[in-house]
């Protein structure tokens, strides 16, 4: 019984951070399968978040959930804005310069996030960070489940404006055949900035839900970004319901795998995960296969 | 037409040559003569070469092949773990530690390379990073072999031939040796039938195979080739910092820098990796005081420029400038 117990908190343990995952990978997923864009640069959205949360915090008191009205336009900005300098350059060059630009995007950003505020970790604390709800025997952590709320209500959004609003028909002609929506009057390069925009907005949202319950460092990004790529591959790239369930199996497969087998190969997993599916089921685990040119 | 004014004139291009020849003499000398001259660069000069050494073996695979690796830092951290652990529990001298690592390596970049050769492009690349990353925890977690997280302290080497290897002079001819060694390598394979291969194999998979090219065969040569040279640089490095760490050692920052290295001074060129690491380490001496410890800032400008305004590389794009100016001379001149 107290194993059963065990393995239905972990098992919800796992689930809610996947949420969080989730939410990583849908950004990605999502400005890859418009841009064909494979962003390196994704996880550092999230520290930038996270390190915004703790200056508006530090500044006015404002409260981190406050802080996504501020955080996620300011994403949105910094999205449009590399969309416009960098990325938008690119559109015609080989697969891997885009590779290379989001690479050295992600460089100047961390980099510049130390050079602010420095290599120490710093961490936010209010009050309900540690808030848990009892749910029968198994023990949620509120943030979490804010969080998992959160970023159910933002996929929902999501989905809901790429298939009922004019732009996101626009957006998703413009994944689908850049130069056949071109032909029917679409402005792709206006929908590229807009979907890069988007996608920073969610990874900078993910920080501000994060920061309550985690620590921060500059280089913190990398393992966002390791994780995003995990979760779209798992779902399948530029497959956003898949990228939900690739999160949430993520986050199921490494709480699992760090109770049950060794507790320091906790991210080993995922990446073993991700090595296999990128190697025997490309299309990901919950994709058709798909031929693309 | 007007002939006359524009037909190149071998006296000029004559003296361009011996200014050439005179200045690559003279950089030589001054590199031979470092550890004399500049006796307060001397660590600097090591990283530096050991930066060229590896740039230059990434490229064989990276740019000759044309298949990005951002994992190359599991070959530095198997060269110098195989030194260290080599000379701690075996006792086991360098010159033989040596060829283990390099070995080793090679062993791993086939079982490696058969494993994930089919992925193409992008995909090739994040595949990297996930087996280098998967190997760095085992380097964390496999305490029995590699001491975990704290590491190991190489505490004394045998020595080969009477030479001290912890002694920094030692270490930068032995580095420059190393650097020297895989440059003249690549210029030697460029113009042979293994640099065409590759090239091939880079610029189309299908056409290459048409041609009679295994392509998957030419890239596990490349990739071994590579991960060999970068295993002996390891070995090389590991002797230099003595005290080894895997959060040093495979660490993903490790690869990245190797990589764009390479990838700013130029793919695919015999100087260009080299070039590369000039350029970035005295880019990040210069600047050390502003940026202290934020130093990869300076590749990330760096990449960001090149792919946008220089996507062959520095050397790359030089070459490329001369052909042209050749080519419109040739033409003028006719």
């Amino acid at each position: 019984m107290e194993a059963l117990v065990a393995f239905a908190q972990n098992l919800a343990g796992g689930l809610l951070i996947g949420g969080v995952y989730a939410l990583i990978g849908v950004g990605l997923s999502l400005v890859f399968g418009v841009m064909r864009v494979i962003n390196f640069a994704h996880g550092e959205f999230v520290a930038v978040g996270m390190y915004l949360t703790l200056l508006l915090y530090g500044y006015w008191g404002l409260d981190p959930y406050l802080c996504l009205l501020v955080a996620a336009p300011f994403g949105y900005g910094l999205g449009l804005l590399l969309e416009r300098l960098v990325l938008s350059r690119l559109i015609d060059a080989p697969p891997d310069s885009t590779l290379l630009a989001t690479l050295g995007i992600a460089l100047v950003v961390s980099n510049t996030l130390h050079l602010l505020f420095g290599g120490e970790p710093r961490s936010l604390y209010v009050g309900y960070a540690t808030a848990t709800v009892r749910l029968g025997p198994v023990t949620l952590s509120v943030p979490l489940l804010i969080a998992g709320a959160g970023t159910l209500a933002l996929i929902g959004a999501l989905v809901l404006f790429l298939s009922r609003s004019e732009a996101g028909r626009a957006i998703r002609a413009t994944a689908q055949n850049r130069v056949g929506a071109e032909l029917v009057g679409i402005d792709t390069l206006a929908h590229h900035r807009l979907t890069f925009g988007l996608g920073t907005a969610l990874s900078v949202v993910v920080g501000v839900v994060l920061i309550p319950l985690l620590f921060v460092t500059p280089a913190v990004g990398g393992t966002y970004t390791l994780k995003a790529f995990v979760v779209t591959v798992l779902g399948g790239l530029g497959n956003l319901a898949g990228a939900v369930a690739g999160g949430m199996l993520l986050g199921v497969v490494e709480v699992l795998g760090a109770s049950y087998l060794a507790a320091g190969y906790r991210d080993a997993y995922g990446l073993v995960a991700f090595l296999a599916v990128l190697l025997f089921r490309p299309q990901g685990l919950f994709g058709r296969a798909v031929r693309r040119v | 037409m007007r002939p006359a004014e524009v037909i190149p004139q071998p006296a000029a291009f004559a003296v361009d040559r011996v200014l050439g020849w005179a200045a690559g003499c003279g950089v030589l000398v001054g590199i031979a003569l470092l550890p004399q001259l500049l006796p307060g660069y001397l660590n600097l000069g090591i990283a530096l070469l050991v930066l060229v050494g590896w740039a230059t073996a990434w490229d064989v695979l990276g740019g000759w092949t044309g298949q990005v690796s951002l994992g190359h830092a599991a070959f530095v951290g198997l060269g110098a773990y195989t030194l260290g652990l080599g000379a701690n529990t075996y006792r086991m001298p360098p010159w033989v530690s040596a060829p283990v690592a390099v070995l080793l390596a090679v062993g791993l970049a086939w079982a490696w390379g058969r494993v994930t050769f089919r992925l193409r492009g992008p995909y090739f690349t994040l595949s990297t990073i996930a087996v280098a990353e998967i190997l760095r925890l085992g380097a964390i977690n496999e305490r029995w072999l590699t001491g975990g997280g704290e590491g190991i302290f190489v505490r004394e080497l045998a020595r080969p031939l009477g030479l001290d290897l912890f002694d920094r002079h030692v270490q930068y001819y032995w580095a420059l040796l190393y650097a020297a060694c895989a440059v003249a390598l690549v210029a030697y394979l460029a113009p042979r039938r293994f640099g065409y291969q590759m090239r091939a194999v880079r610029e189309d998979e299908e056409a290459a195979q048409a041609a009679g090219v295994d392509p998957v065969a030419v890239k596990l040569r490349a990739f071994m080739l590579s991960a060999g040279l970068v295993a002996f640089g390891g070995v090389l490095y590991g002797a230099y910092l003595s005290a080894l760490v895997p959060h040093a050692l495979f660490d993903l920052r490790l690869s990245v820098q190797i990589a764009l290295t390479a990838i700013i001074g130029g793919r695919g060129t015999v100087w260009g990796p080299a070039v590369g690491a000039v350029l970035i380490v005295l880019a990040a001496e210069l600047f050390r005081n502003l940026f202290a410890s934020a130093n990869l800032l300076i590749y990330g400008l760096l990449i960001v420029l090149v792919v946008l305004f220089a996507p062959r590389g520095i050397v790359g794009q030089w070459e490329r400038w001369r052909v042209r100016r050749r080519y419109a001379r040739s033409v003028a001149g006719r």
